[in-house]
């Protein structure tokens, strides 16, 4: 694999944003999405720009995750293509989300060029909140450790944080502080460095090591981490037990990448019954939790998304009252995404399993179902 | 005068046995309280129907897992109740519930509305890993000696309405001792008589003393004053503004929480609030960078301008927020501001009508002229 070893001077966040100065100023891109810090210090918002000294603020890798990327993405293109090029830089669970979305018709990718950079993960958000300075320092740490107590728990199982379907990666692994990788991922991020007189004559074997070894390590983590939650909420008694702190806000929907619904189906009259629906469903049980429904918001969002769920962990900073969400999430979706071979947003070719039908597919669970049916019918003749 | 049914049992076993009596007695169906649901002792709303049930209620914990305006909106949007429920609110809540019926968003038919003079409520993130069961000792002394408890939501340390307007049963807890041996049961309405008739305790005729009320009162407006002299509401202009709503995440938990917000499908989830890419183009000529998603300030601003003269200040908007803005003080602020200047206590009296539907030639002349 080739790519551009870049030198770095002061540090690499700045030689990164350099590189961004450049792209606008040779019109490679006309405008950049980028995380900017806001005025109060205390947090970052993607900020669509064309003027470069905006940059100064910018951050391509923040500490946190307040709206995830691809959300962002989708505000920009759900209502159609961009007639200018837009270079937006994000997580690589971000762009893997951006092309999920794609596949779901919610995203447009003509003239955005997508640049991603390899991710040590990211804080919880009110815990950089609480005291920036102290998020700050932990940060720094996270990424010299490439991961740490600090970050999102479903950070510190993420075996995706590097390699994604962008068009540009920015590579931080196997590369000492003095450098970072420039690698290409598609012709179109070939045709941007090379319109930057950036040439790729190094190799990038210390990158994929350094990533492979990682990634192998994670893999490692998170099976572990999967099996002691599984038995954490396995069963109906233990998984209503998970949710009994819910109260409905519906946070998580929302902030998730993937829940484009302008109604959800859990808002809307398919869920507003009649008073004595609601009473009589009370009285089969002698009480109803209200509002009712918890379990069936999660398990059908759930059934929705998560085969598109990218992990991110959006959804548990967004809990107001800490579920783990996220880790209950990717715990289904590697299980759901397995079934399909399927991981969303590797790439951008491979149609969406909800959306594919093939004949010979699951027999092992159709069968049984046939055999019973089949008997029964002839039964009863 | 009031009338009160004093039950030889604490408030606690007190407030159980009224809702066990009028399950019992058929006079109810089904009651919508608290109620402990987990080993954790979380809480939350249930529509109990078996008064052998009531075991598991804890009408009077002091959280708020959501805004029962919107439990009881949810039950009532369609039709009215066709059979008779109770349901055990705090204040704020039956408050919320007489804005959203001005605003034909419920029902008040067949509802028996049982209240308490309330103490206030935790945070949601206070009652993570059963805190809330450790601070109600420390609670319920502080109720006692009609002190503000410390740590409960700020809006409810300056909340001024902790008597229940409409309420047809309210629960005497301020001054009053929990786990005790006496429980006052003030019956407002004659509603709210025919349901207790028939419950076993002592009927008395009481007079109220309002110098103990007034005194709970000041301490709670001078919390108030505490609390809205940090954020200074007042002085807010757009750089300010931009400052304390720079991190909103435009996740719209608050909407969601809000009480007050019924709207089935929000201006800002909207089509009117999809931006083109030309729109995106066009703002980036004229300034040299922009917000995505945009529109965080404004939504803000509208939903101030939209709820502020029907804002309870019950703070579950404070308590949602991701990244803890202090909505519910900014809210509760402007709504003081905007409710006095109509004179409106939003659900004091379902039959005074919201001032955003009436119009007065002569009113703010001074603004027109």
């Amino acid at each position: 694999m080739k790519g551009a070893k870049i030198l770095v001077d002061n540090n690499r966040e700045e030689v990164i944003l350099e590189f961004l100065k450049k792209g606008l100023d040779r019109t490679c891109f006309d405008a950049i999405l980028i995380p900017l810090k806001v005025p109060s210090e205390d947090s970052f918002a993607y900020v669509l720009l064309k003027n470069p000294s905006l940059l100064d603020r910018a951050s391509a890798l923040p500490p946190v995750m307040p709206v995830q990327g691809a959300k962002a993405l989708y505000s920009l293109t759900k209502q159609g293509k961009f007639k200018q090029k837009v270079a937006i830089v994000m997580r690589p669970c971000e762009i893997r989300a951006g092309i999920e979305l794609y596949k779901l018709k919610q995203t447009e990718l003509e003239n955005i060029f997508l640049i991603s950079i390899d991710c040590p993960g990211v804080l919880p958000l009110s815990d950089y909140i609480k005291d920036p300075e102290k998020g700050t320092d932990a940060f720094k740490e996270t990424v010299v450790q490439w991961g740490s107590e600090f970050t999102r728990p479903v950070c510190k199982i993420c075996t995706r944080f590097s390699m994604v379907a962008s068009d540009l990666h920015i590579g931080l692994l196997g590369a000492e502080d003095r450098n970072i990788f420039l690698i290409p991922r598609s012709e179109k991020g070939e045709n941007l460095l090379e319109s930057l007189d950036i040439s790729l004559e190094n190799d990038m074997e210390s990158w994929v090591t350094k990533v492979k070894e990682l990634q192998e390590e994670r893999k490692k983590k998170r099976e572990q981490e999967h099996k002691g939650l599984k038995s954490k909420i396995e069963g109906p008694d233990k998984f209503l037990e998970t949710f009994s702190k819910c109260i409905n806000c519906h946070n998580c929907m929302r902030v998730c990448p993937i829940c484009y619904c302008r109604e959800c189906y859990f808002d809307s009259d398919a869920m507003k019954l009649y008073p004595e629906n609601y009473l009589m469903r009370a009285k089969n049980k002698g009480g109803l939790r209200f509002p009712p429904d918890t379990l069936l918001f999660h398990l059908g969002r759930m059934s929705h998304m998560v085969f598109s769920c990218v992990s991110c962990g959006t959804c548990e900073d967004a809990c107001p009252v800490s579920i783990p969400i996220a880790q209950v999430f990717a715990l289904v979706a590697d299980n759901a995404q397995e079934l399909f071979h399927y991981v969303p947003g590797e790439n951008i070719e491979e149609p969406h399993p909800l959306a594919t039908y093939k004949e010979e597919e699951f027999r092992d669970i159709e069968m049984p179902y046939v055999e019973t049916y089949t008997k029964k019918e002839m039964k009863d003749g | 005068m009031a009338k009160v049914l004093e039950l030889g049992k604490s408030i606690d076993e007190g407030v159980r046995a009224l809702l066990r009596f009028l399950l019992e007695s058929g006079k109810i169906k089904g009651v919508l309280t608290l109620t402990k649901i987990s080993r954790d002792d979380d809480v939350a709303y249930s529509l109990i129907t078996n008064s052998e049930l009531v075991e598991d209620t804890v009408p009077l914990y002091p959280l708020m897992p959501s805004n029962t305006a919107k439990l009881l909106t949810r039950l009532t949007l369609l039709e009215p109740m066709t059979e008779p429920i109770a349901a055990v609110v705090k204040p704020c809540e039956l408050r919320g519930f007489i804005e959203l019926i001005k605003l034909n968003q419920g029902s008040l038919e067949n509802i028996l509305f049982i209240s308490s003079t309330c103490g206030g409520v935790y945070s949601l993130k206070t009652a993570e890993k059963g805190n809330v069961g450790e601070k109600l000792p420390q609670y319920w002394e502080s109720i006692k000696k009609m002190e503000v408890p410390p740590d409960v939501r700020p809006t409810c340390k300056g909340c001024k309405y902790f008597l229940p307007y409409s309420a047809d049963i309210t629960v005497d807890l301020i001054g009053k001792e929990y786990n005790g041996k006496k429980c006052e049961i003030l019956i407002n309405t004659q509603k709210g008589e025919e349901f207790i008739s028939g419950m076993e305790g002592e009927l008395k005729e009481v007079e109220i003393p309002t110098e103990y009320i007034d005194s709970y009162r000041n301490k709670r407006l001078a919390e108030r004053e505490k609390i809205f002299n940090e954020i200074r509401v007042e002085k807010f202009g757009l750089e300010e503004l931009i400052n304390i709503f720079g991190k909103c995440i435009g996740c719209h938990g608050c909407r969601t929480v809000c009480p007050i917000c019924y709207c089935k499908l929000c201006y800002f989830d909207s089509r009117e609030s999809d931006y083109k890419p030309i729109n995106f183009e066009t703002e980036l000529e004229r300034k040299d960078g922009m917000r995505i998603p945009p529109d965080t300030i404004l939504y803000q601003i509208v939903r101030l301008t939209h709820i502020s003269t029907s804002c309870v200040g019950c703070g579950m908007c404070s308590d949602i927020c991701p990244v803890d803005i202090p909505l519910s003080i900014i809210f509760s602020m402007m709504g003081e501001s905007v409710q006095g200047m109509f004179e409106y206590v939003p659900g004091k009296n379902v039959e005074e009508k919201m001032p955003l539907i009436t119009f007065k030639t002569e009113e703010f002349v001074e603004l027109e002229l």
